[in-house]
Formats: structure tokens, sequence, C-alpha cells
């Protein structure tokens, strides 16, 4: 602990709580003071300070001590009253205002960091100034009546020996008019201890004189309390002191004078002579008789048991006495005066025990009297004696705080004293560490006056830092509300300073509210004090600000484009928040072999554009080689890793903004930051005008001159976008850079400008070192660093390729003809030119022929064209490479047209790439093939849809009942049915009913669904299935027309119909499994609407296809029962015997064998027990509503038959022969069995008490691959009805 | 009247603070739950806590500011729930109490799959629950 003494508030006290001086002066002796520069006080202060004045004193119980440190207050009499408070505020202000210019270089430098401030000892961070306002305010109150330590102890009367009449002088001097009123107005005791000075000038006046007026005023005033002082001894007035004593007063000394170049040695030691003489022989002396003196008076009247019994009556007495406030009724004669000036001699005099006692005394008087100010008063000298004493905290902190109160409690004469009251007991606080109480204290110390409490809130906010544990949320609390009052005082250099060390607290934290606040406040101030740097460094903290509600962000924004308004400058910005730069968005595109036709194709995956060139270009081995070796013969080895670009050919880097903000912001000028440099020589040399040194850490940049930023340099061009970002959204610029010469071309970063007037750069290297950073990752750097570092070769020709007249939306099924065109704008020609298409199904490469054909009659059959078609060479194998012919040139002037077949095959969005390879004629390109690549994005929105129902004709065996389902899936266009064509020349297709009753309209409108039947019959045996798959053969008889009757059919078999049939088949044969008896349809329709423009179109075709119908039953058999239907017999003579033939046909692929079994009861099994193969045979449809509605009532009817059945199974027939047959039957083929069955009585029967049983045969003799996986299957069939009647034959 | 929530997460990062006042003071009483987390430390740090409220998660008044009480509350992971009353004469009870239901709602939301634990809440359903339960802290005192 240290001594009360050496803590700043000991220090404090002893330097204000000690005896006064009253100074009286003639005006000749201030004349001769400021030859010096100084006045009378001046002079003599730095002597009135005695650090070891070592004089010995006693106690009022006589008990020696020795007195050390001392000093002496001197002031001039007109001095000695109450502080004005208009004049003190001033003073304050004065103080604060210096402070504030004093530190303004302060404020442009970084504020340290928390763990430095936190380590840094109190001195350093709490501004020194502080010191210097503390003792204003304390000083403002000084004078009081109530506080008799403020009364002048003595008087030090002056006169010069230049003055005449110098007796008159000094007791002119002491007259009580002009005293101050402390004396006149009986505050305080009139009778003072008078010292009298003769101050001797040696440069105006002989020693010899002054002599003969001192004896004379010795005579008068008494040998001991008269004293010359001789001054100015010093002729040349150049006399230097080595250590000035008034070196202190330079501050408001406006004149360059050396401060008592007057007074040499002899002088000064004459003034210390002098000053210690006044203290130690004096004052001292008299105010320890004093002491005594009243300590005798006080013993008398008030110690003891009676005095204080009396005391007590006598206060009683006086009780209904109004309060008194001011106390005028304690005269010095009182009493409760002298009791207190006791108190307070004994405290000057550093007998802390002695002024305890007395003030412990007296303030119950006090309390007791209702003399608030009195008491309060009394209250803080008890807490300072118990502070000196260093005995009970608790006390003091008490009576400090009952002091406190007190003041406060008195109305506004007490507020000043509580500010001093306040001021030591923060000091009392922090002298003990307590430096949370403290910082209580001094925020409660703030009241009214906005600048006196942003002080003391300033101060609160630093003790809260010392505290233990740290309280830094409330130290940055505090200062920000200090700030909020200095800005009210327009104090604004404090204002910032304070606010920003409260930014030292929220930097980092989650804390945005209040951080965004802080930043934009020094901002904003900074900006007031024309600090625009500081002030934008602190604007663009606040930017990016989307959790602030749109007005703020509207302010925020707004206050910042009107700063760097006001800078009228550009400002360039490394890492400017806004727009926010999504670099997971960032795509670089550029084109070496690998060519785009449009902005989307580059989009598309690059493993998907691999796997479609894959057979096309030249293997991946072996062009590494060779382009390797080329490679190395032209270029350095460093460059073999890095992408190559061709020169004048852009490549573009796709930047994702984001707008954080809820308003909408507009950027311009947006383009990316590259560095170009040439080969030829080996360093980077900034070959570019456009290129920055961004590795120095400078984040902000004054651009003098906005154009220095040009977009066309000598080595490559760069594009420029501007756009406005609405709030909260993403958008992706595209920012081109072409090339323009070879070497090597960097992407360094993007710059765009920010409401025109900010320019904002990001660097793309800072965000991948960031980014390794938080990773780790070394290789993602490498790649992306990769990314953006291109070689630049030479010129090489880039053929463009379009797809005229492709539709964006079409319907399913649209048939149409496109043409490929493609361009060679260079003069080096290309060759070898291969072709391959994503999709096969929806686009077809016709031949060249087709571009002169008139389309769609082309695909008419013609009138004289004979039955025999023509060969389509279905070959050409799905997903197969076209190879252009030899013979195709491109140039510039005339483009490649080539025809290509499309077909809309399937619904929803489809995405058609195509990719043209073709290789350079210059053989000495770097890259010596290139590919083009093109992508198109269709929608094809359903249209027709089909679907086939096959059932077997229960009289014929090789006739099929097909029912057709079509429904118009569109929501407004129409179709014209025209054709139904069912491909494979073993069949034959008519119509059921006549094409009027089918199509009752013209069209098939939108919604609308058309159902209608044909019959189907196998014309022709089988003969072969090999040649099935390559010669699908139409015949006439296979066409059925549908629609009106004027228009010739189209023939299904030729090119491109039968290609996408064949392409069709293939995909659909994927869907289901592999039967080979199997029929596919082809449906012919004509699109009638008209286009939007109103002209009329020609007519779309639209083709649907629909393969591997089946016959729709459930087991892989279908028998036939065939034999008399009716028939008359004698039944007198015998029973009639009745031959019946069964003819089983296996539809399946498998080896089957077949059991007859005749049941002559009612059969009890339930048809169809069947394995997965089976029924997978109802695959073949689709499923709609209305078609399963017709299953189910056949279903329902073939139940009521059997249930018929059973109740008449009167047994008036039975089966004869075997009843079990088993037989096998080959596939696709039939067999015949013999039935027989005995009648006996006429009548109808129905014979249908049989049932087929039949099992797959496992694989072997079958030679079927396919059934060794299959399971082996088998399933019971109920016999069909089948009515015989007989009569009797009369 | 609850004129401000506010929950902190263990770094001292807020997760949601909602003032329940017409007025904007939102700058404000994001300071005063700032400070508080002061007091909230200071409390928690106290090596003279014995056994009984060793382990007690209400905090009590945490400092009164001019015109507003101040609650605090520590879960057992270290999340603090700050409460900033006008109300002048508030009974522990229900406090303890508002904080008892308060606590599970919050339980509830960051229970929520989908939120990510240390970011701040934003489940509307978390709002609304906590507006009715700060609706009826303001009935069951004033009766």
């Amino acid at each position: 602990m240290v001594e009360p003494e050496n803590t700043r508030l000991g220090k404090m006290l002893l330097d204000e709580i000690t005896p006064v001086v009253m100074v009286l002066r003639t005006p000749l002796v201030e004349e001769s003071c400021r030859k010096n520069g100084l006045s009378f006080i001046e002079m003599l202060s730095p002597f009135c300070n005695f650090n070891n004045i070592d004089v010995p004193v006693r106690t009022a119980s006589d008990h020696p001590y020795r007195l050390r440190k001392f000093k002496l207050r001197l002031f001039y009499a007109s001095e000695i009253r109450q502080m004005n408070s208009e004049v003190a505020k001033d003073r304050l202000k004065q103080v604060v205002t210096h402070a504030g210019d004093r530190d303004i270089s302060e404020l442009c430098s970084d504020p340290p960091a928390i763990e430095t401030i936190v380590a840094t000892s109190e001195l350093e961070i709490v501004p020194s100034w502080f010191q210097t306002f503390n003792k204003q305010l304390v000083d403002a109150v000084s004078f009081s009546e109530h506080e008799s330590f403020d009364h002048p102890v003595a008087c030090l009367v002056a006169v010069s020996s230049k003055d005449q009449e110098h007796i008159d002088k000094l007791v002119d001097l002491f007259d009580t008019n002009q005293l101050p009123s402390l004396l006149n107005d009986g505050a305080m005791d009139p009778k003072i201890l008078k010292y009298f000075l003769l101050v001797h000038d040696n440069q105006d006046d002989i020693l010899e004189k002054s002599t003969g007026i001192l004896t004379e005023m010795r005579s008068t005033f008494g040998a001991h309390d008269c004293r010359m002082l001789c001054i100015n001894s010093s002729v040349d007035g150049s006399e230097e002191h080595h250590e000035n004593p008034w070196a202190s007063y330079r501050n408001n000394a406006l004149h360059k004078k050396q401060f008592g170049c007057f007074i040499n040695v002899d002088d000064i030691e004459e003034l210390k002579t002098t000053m210690q003489d006044l203290s130690s022989k004096h004052i001292i002396p008299h105010m320890e008789l004093k002491i005594r003196v009243l300590n005798q008076q006080v013993s008398a009247t008030r110690k003891g048991f009676r005095n204080q019994i009396k005391n007590l009556w006598w206060r009683k007495g006086k009780e209904d006495v109004p309060d008194n406030p001011n106390g005028t009724m304690y005269t010095f004669s009182s009493i409760e005066s002298q009791i207190r000036v006791l108190g307070d001699y004994a405290f000057m005099l550093q007998d802390y025990e002695l002024a305890l006692s007395n003030y412990k005394l007296i303030s119950t008087d006090y309390k007791l009297d209702k003399a608030w100010k009195r008491y309060a008063g009394v209250q803080e000298m008890m807490g300072l004696a118990y502070f000196m004493l260093d005995q009970s905290r608790k006390d003091a902190e008490y009576c400090m705080e009952n002091a406190f109160s007190t003041y406060l409690k008195i109305g506004s004469g007490g507020v000043r004293n509580a500010v001093r009251c306040g001021l030591w007991w923060a000091e009392m606080l922090k002298a003990r560490d307590q430096y949370k109480d403290a910082a209580d204290v001094f925020f409660r110390i703030s009241v009214e006056e906005p600048l006196h409490s942003a002080v003391m809130v300033e101060q609160a906010s630093y003790c809260y830092l010392l505290s233990t544990p740290i309280m830094l949320r409330k130290y940055g609390f505090h200062l920000v509300l200090s700030g909020d009052l200095y800005k009210k005082c327009d104090q604004i250099k404090h204002a910032i300073r304070t606010y920003r060390g409260a930014l030292v607290v929220f930097k980092g934290t989650a804390w945005g509210h209040i951080r965004d606040h802080v930043h934009f406040h020094i901002g904003k101030w900074s900006a007031f004090l024309g600090m625009y740097d500081e002030a934008i460094k602190h604007m663009l903290e606040v930017l990016a600000c989307g959790h602030q509600s749109r007005a703020f962000q509207e302010l925020f924004l707004k206050d910042f484009l009107r700063i760097i308004q006001e800078t009228g400058k550009t400002f360039e910005v490394l890492r400017l928040q806004l727009p926010v730069i999504n670099f997971a968005l960032t795509k670089v595109v550029f084109e070496d072999h690998r060519t785009y036709a449009s902005s989307a194709a580059a989009s598309v995956r690059e493993s998907l554009w691999r796997s479609l060139e894959e057979d096309m270009v030249p293997s991946l081995s072996v062009i590494k080689s060779n382009w390797l070796e080329i490679q190395s013969k032209v270029l350095p080895k460093k460059y073999k890793e890095s992408n190559v670009c061709v020169a004048g050919e852009a490549i573009r880097v796709d930047v994702g903004f984001r707008n954080p903000l809820q308003i909408p912001i507009s950027i311009s000028n947006v383009s990316l930051v590259c560095e170009h440099s040439t080969e030829s020589d080996e360093t980077v040399s900034n070959a570019s005008s456009s290129l920055i040194n961004y590795q120095n850490d400078t984040e902000l940049r004054t651009v003098s001159v906005s154009g220095d930023f040009s977009l066309d340099t000598p080595f490559f061009t760069l594009s420029e976008v501007g756009t406005s970002i609405q709030g909260g959204t993403s958008i992706l610029v595209q920012l081109t850079v072409t090339p323009k010469t070879e070497g090597t071309l960097k992407v360094v970063g993007v710059r765009w400008k920010l409401s025109g007037s900010v320019v904002g750069i990001h660097n793309f290297n800072a965000d991948v070192t960031r980014k390794k950073v938080a990773r780790g990752n070394r290789k993602l750097k490498q790649s992306i660093k990769n990314k953006l570092e291109f070689l630049v070769i030479q010129s090489i020709p880039r053929l463009e390729g379009v797809i005229k007249n492709l539709p964006r939306t079409v319907y399913a099924g649209d048939l149409r003809r496109l043409t490929l065109e493609l361009k060679n704008p260079s003069t080096v020609s290309v060759k070898n030119l291969k072709m391959r298409v994503s999709h096969p199904r929806f686009i077809n490469i016709a031949d060249q022929e087709a571009m002169d054909l008139e389309f769609p009659n082309c695909l008419k059959k013609h009138a004289n064209s004979s039955e025999s078609y023509n060969h389509v060479d279905c070959a050409k194998a799905p997903n197969s490479v076209f190879v252009f012919p030899e013979t195709t040139s491109i140039s510039a002037d005339t483009p490649l047209v080539w025809p290509l077949w499309f077909r809309a095959a399937a619904g929803g969005s489809v995405s058609l790439c195509i990719t043209i390879y073709y290789e350079m004629e210059d053989k000495t390109a770097v890259i010596t093939y290139r590919t083009l690549r093109m992508y198109y994005n269709l929608e094809v929105l359903p249209s027709l849809e089909m679907s086939f129902k096959i059932s077997p004709c229960p009289s014929r065996l090789q006739e099929f009942l097909v029912r057709m389902d079509v429904i118009n899936k569109t929501s407004s266009e129409s179709f014209r049915i025209h054709q139904l064509s069912c491909v494979g020349d073993q069949w034959e297709l008519t119509l059921l009913h006549t094409v009027d009753s089918v199509f009752p309209l013209e069209y098939l409108i939108a919604g609308q669904a058309l159902s209608c039947f044909f019959k189907l019959k196998k014309c022709q045996t089988r003969v072969t299935t090999e040649d099935n798959l390559s010669s699908l053969v139409t015949s006439a008889r296979a066409d059925v027309r549908l629609g009106d009757s004027d228009s010739r059919l189209f023939d299904t078999s030729i090119s491109p119909l039968i290609l996408f049939h064949h392409h069709e088949r293939l995909l659909q044969e994927k869907l289901q499994q592999e039967h080979q008896s199997t029929i596919d349809f082809i449906l012919m329709s004509e699109s009638q609407n008209e286009s939007e423009s109103g002209q009329p179109r020609s007519s779309e075709i639209l083709s649907h296809h629909t393969c591997h119908c089946r016959i729709a039953s459930t087991s892989p058999i279908r028998w036939l029962m065939d034999g008399p239907r009716t028939l008359r017999h004698d039944f007198s003579t015998a029973f009639c015997e009745i031959n019946l033939r069964i003819t089983v046909y296996n539809s399946s692929e498998d080896h089957l064998s077949v059991r007859i079994n005749t049941v002559d009861s009612t059969p009890t099994v339930i048809p169809v027990s069947s394995a997965a193969s089976v029924s997978g045979n109802e695959e073949g449809w689709h499923d709609l509503s209305h078609l399963s509605d017709i299953k189910l009532t056949s279903d329902l009817m073939r139940s009521k038959v059997g249930k018929a059945l059973s109740f008449e199974s009167v047994s008036s027939f039975v089966w004869s022969g075997s009843s079990s047959t088993r037989f096998k039957i080959e596939p696709l083929s039939s067999a015949e069995v013999p039935l027989q069955v005995c009648v006996f009585s006429p009548g109808t029967f129905d014979l249908s008490n049989y049932s087929l049983h039949w099992n797959v045969l496992a694989s072997g003799e079958g030679g079927d691959d396919e059934a060794g996986s299959r399971v082996t299957s088998s399933g019971t069939c109920q016999g069909h009805s089948y009515h015989i009647t007989v009569l009797q034959k009369d | 009247m609850i004129v401000c929530l506010a929950v902190v997460g263990h770094q001292n990062n807020p997760l949601y603070i909602q003032s329940f006042t017409e007025a904007d003071d939102a700058l404000k009483l994001h300071h005063i739950v700032h400070c508080s987390l002061d007091v909230v430390d200071e409390r928690v740090n106290n090596p003279k806590k014995s056994g009984p409220t060793l382990n007690e998660t209400f905090l009590g008044l945490l400092y009164p500011t001019e015109n507003y009480k101040v609650y605090g509350y520590l879960t057992n992971t270290k999340v603090k729930f700050i409460l900033v009353t006008t109300d002048l004469d508030v009974r522990d009870t229900d406090v303890r109490n508002f904080y008892r239901r308060f606590h599970a709602a919050y339980v509830d939301a960051v229970s929520n799959p989908f939120h990510v634990p240390g970011k701040k809440i934003t489940s509307k359903s978390f709002a609304e629950r906590v507006s009715t339960i700060v609706k009826s802290f303001g009935l069951s005192s004033s009766s």
C-alpha cells in the first residue's frame, strides 16, 4: 500500500489544502516584476513550495513532530473570491479545446490493439490534460466561506522602494474596502497576520535608500514583520538559469524574453530565504499558536460530558430554526466556525487526528442546525482526513458519499462543491484500486453541463478499463457516451478521439450495430474536420451493412458519397465492400483448342463435351506428346502448365457481384485488370499501362485523373460493363479481355466504379491467398492461379457455326429440316471436318441433297413409286461421327451450309450438344486442331399422346384387334391426324370403321381424346427374324389414311422418318423387354395452327412412334377351339360323340409345354397364376384411365360367365378320351390337339370346363440365351366358352 | 413492460436481439445489452460463489440504468439471456418464470436441425413465441 501522502490524491491535497497568503502590493512592485516577464505572485510562487521545510511543530497535546512538505498559496486580494460560474465555464472550455488541438495528430494514427491498451499503465492511457481539467474544477469552488482552509492565513503587503510615503501606502493597501468580502462580512477573523515586504529594484534605486525605508517600516510595524527583497540585480538582463524555476509559466507567456532574466543567483537566494522565513518563522508558528488557542477554547466549551449535554440542550432548543443552507449565522467568532478553523489548521499542518476529531465534533452540530453546506464540507474533510490517516476506508467512503449527496441535495449552489467532492472521492477510490467504484463516482459527477460530463464520463471509462476484472464493454460504452457529449459541445476532435478509443472494443465483434454507428460517426466527423482519408477509411467499413435497416443503409451510402464528393477526387479503393464479390461464382472461359459457338455452350460441363468428342479428337496420349513436343520447342518450360489462349480471341471471366443492401446501387465501368508481359523480356515487366502494383499495402489511393485507366492498350482490349444491382440480389457480370499480341496475360482483378465516384478494385490473387490461409490447401491455390494466367499464342482460324431456324419451343414429334451454317473468318483454311451430335434422337445429319428437296413433300409417297423401297442404311450407327466429305471447304465468304433433320422426340427441356472438329491447314500452328462446340436448349411441349392395345381376335389366330387411343395434350394447338402406319412388311392394317365416323371433325383439338379400332392382320408367316432389324419395310397395306383423302401418304420407309424411327426403336427397346413378335406404329399428323404473325405457316409435320407393341394377353398361349357349332343327333340310339380340335399358338419366344385338362365337374381353379415375365406382357400399356376402365369391365364379364357356369353344372356331357393331354410347342408356332366330348341329351352346352396348363421349358433345346436368366414360369388358363347346340334328330 | 430481449452466445456474440418498443432505440438497447455482458462476466467469474448459487442460472438484476432494469440469465452452454425492462418493481419470481419459458423456447429454436449453432437465430416461429411470452410477462406482472 502506498503511503496516503504519495498517492495522487495525497499529493493533490498537500497541494490544494495549504495556507493561503493574501498578497497586497503597489503598482510599482508589479512594474518591477514585469521586467522579468512575471507578475509578483508568479515571481514568488516557485519559492513557496517546500519539499523539505523541516519545521518542528507541536500538536495541541504537545506532541512534537516535524513538518516536511509545506506549501503556501499566494493570491492577490482581488482573487480571493469565489469564481464566477461563467468564467469557470470558459476556463474549462479553454482547457478542453486546448487539449483537443494538441492531440489532433494522434487522430490519424491507428489506435493500438486492445491487448496493448490493457497492458499499458494508467498514466499512458489517461490523457494528461484531465488533471488540468480537474484542477480547474476544484479551483472553481475555492474561497467559499464555509471552508476555512481557503481563508487567508496571512497577508503579504509589499511596497516598492520607488513608492513614496511607504507607510501610508502600506496602510492604504490594507484598506478594508478593497479586501475580499470574506474578511469583511465576518466569515473570517479580520485580524490577520501581516507581513510587510519592501521590494527593492536594484536597477532603479540605490540600496541605501531602501534600507532607510525598511528601518522606518520596522519601527512602525514591528521588527520581525518587515523585510526587504532585492530583485533585478542583473544589469544586462541576460541572466541564464540552469533550472529556471519559472519554466512552468512559459505556456501562457507570449513574449520570448526569458523569465527572470534580471534576477541573478543572489536574488533567487534572497527570494528563497524570504519565503522560507515567511512560512517557517511566521505562518507556521502563527497557525500553531492559533491551534493551541482554539483547542483550549474548544476544550473549555465543548469537551467533557457537561459541555456535551449543554450543547445538546442548546441545539435542541434551536430545532425550529428554519433551514438555512447558506449558514450565514456562523461568524468567525461562533464556536462552530472556530472548531472548523481549528480542524482546517490542523489539517493544513498535517495533524490529521486533531483535524478529524474536530470535524467529527462539528459535523453533528451542523447536522442538527441543518446547515447542509457546512455539514457537507465537514463530511468531505472528514473523509479526506480518514484517507490521510489511512484508516477506516469504509468511514472515509461513507463520509465522501454523504458529503457528495448532501451537496447535491442543497441544489444549484452545491453542484460545484459536489463536483470537487466527487473528484476527490473518485481519486480516493482510485488510490485504493477500486476503479469500478471510481467509475461510478465519475459517472455520478456528470451532471448538467455537457462538456463537463463528457470529460467525467470519459474519465469513468478509463476507470472501467483499469478495473479488475477489466470491463471493456463498459469502457467502450462510456467512451461512446462521452463522445456524444463532446459532439454536443462541438468538441469534435475529442469526440473522434473517444470514438476511436471505443472502436478498439467493438472491432472484430459481432455487434455490428454498434460498430457501424461508431465507424459512421468517426467518418462523418473526420470529414467535417477535413480529414478525408480517415473519413473514407471509416465509411468504407460501414458500407456493406446488410443487417442495418433500409433507412440507415441509405444514410450511410448517401453520406459516403457526399464525403467523396467533398474531396473532389476519385478514390481507388482496394477491397471496397460494395458490392460484394462472390468469388465462388467466378468462372473463366477461354478458348484454346476448344471453341464455343455461344456462351451457353461454354457453361456446359466439360466432361460432357469430353465424352462427346472422345472418338473425334486425336486420342489424349497422342495429342499430349505431340502438343508438348511442339510446345517445348516454342515455349519456355514454365508455361507448360498454364492455359493457352489465342490472340484476338476473348477470354471471358464471370464475376458475381452481390448487393448486400436493401437499396439498389449502381456500378459502372466494370472491367478486368490485367497484366501482359511479352515473352521477349524474361522479367515480367510492367508492359501494360494498367498494371498496378498491388503488393504494397495501400488500401486507398487517390487517382488524380479518372481517365488514367484505359480500356484499350497495345496488348489487350478490355470490355466495360455498367449496371445497377437491386437490393439483396446478385448479378453475374461477364467481362472479357481480348489479348492482341503473343505473350503471357494474367488476369489480376476486377475494378468497378460505385455510383460514379469511387473506384473499387478487387484482387483475385488476394482472394486466393486468403483462401489458402483459411484452408491451407496449396493445391487449390495453384489451380486458381493457373486459371488466371494465360499463354497467348498467335492467331489461328476459328470456325463459327450456327444452326439456323432452330425453334426455341416445339411440340413433341415435330419434324423439321434445319440448316447448319459454318463460317471461317480467317484466311487460313481448315480441313477434316467431323461432327457429332449428343442426341441423335433429335438431330440427324441429312445428306447434302436434302438441301434442295421440298419439305415436307419429299417425305410423301410418290404416285409412281413402286412397292420396292429404297434401302436405308440403318447401319449408320447411333452416336456415330459424321465425317464431312473432303470436298467441303469453308472460306470467309462462302459458308458451309449443311442440312439437318430435327425431330422433337421427347417432351421436356432438351439440351442439344453438337461438336464439330476441324484441323488446321497450317501445320506450324501450336494447336493443330480445334473443336467447335455448339449448344442449344429447347423446350419440347407435349402434343399427341397415343397408346395401343392389341388383343387377339377370338375367332382367328393371325388377326388382331388394335385399339388406338390418341389424346391431344396441348393447351391450344389442334392437330390433324394424317395417317397411321405400322412398320414391317408382314402386317396389314385396316380401319374397322369408315374414316368419317372416326373423325367427325377434321382436327383433333386441344384436350380432345380419340380412340379408333383397326384390324391388324399378319399377312405372311415370318421367315427369319435376323433381317428384321436391317430391313424394315412398309408396304402400302401397312398405312392407313386417317385424314382427308386428297393428300398423299407419307412414306415412312425413307429417311429421315426411318432414321428417327430407328432411334425411337432403340430407345423404347431399352425401356421394355425384348419381344420379337412386336409391332411398331407411326402416327403422322399435321399441326394446322396459324402462327402469331397471321401468315399461314407451312404445315408442320409431326410423327409419333410407338414401338414394340405386344398383344395384350396374360399368358404366352392362345388357343382356338374348332368344331361343329350345331348338330343333330338321334339320342334314342346312342349318345352323341362330337369331335373337336383345339389349336394352341405359342406367342412367346420360349418352348412351352402345354397340358390340356378336361374336367367334368365345375372348374375350381381360377385362371392365371403367372410369374413376373408374364405380367410384363402388359407393359405396353399406357396408363390412361379410360383404358383401364374397359379392362375392368371385361374382367367383370369373365367372372360373370364363371359364376353362371357353376350354377348350371349339371353334367349333361362328359369329356371323352384322355383327361389330360400334354404336348410341346416350339416358339411362335402352333399345335393341334383333338378332343372329344360325349353329349347325352339335346341342348346347348358350354364346353368351357377345361383348362390349359402351360409351363415354360427350361433352356437347352431352345437355345435362347435369355431363358437361362429368366424365371421359369407356368400358368393355368381357364377354357374359353364354346357353345355347342345339339338337337334331337327327328 | 419488456423493452428488449437478447440472446448472446458464449463468445459474447449477439444471437438474437429484439426490441419491443416502437421508438428507434435499437442502438441504445444494443449498448445496454452489450454493457450488461460485463456484469454477467463479473458475476460468473466471481470466486465467492457458493454451493446453492453455483448452479443457479438466473443471475438476477444486473444493473439498473437510468430508466431500465436489466436482468440476466446464463444457460449451461454459457448462452446469456438479457432482459431489459422499464418496470421498476419487478418481482424476481416473475422474471424467473419468464426466463424459464424463454429458455424452453430457445432450446426448441436451436434444436431445429437447420439452425447453425453460434449463428443468429432467424426462426420466425421463435420470434412469434418470444413475443407471446413477452406479452404474457406484462400481463402477469400487472395483475
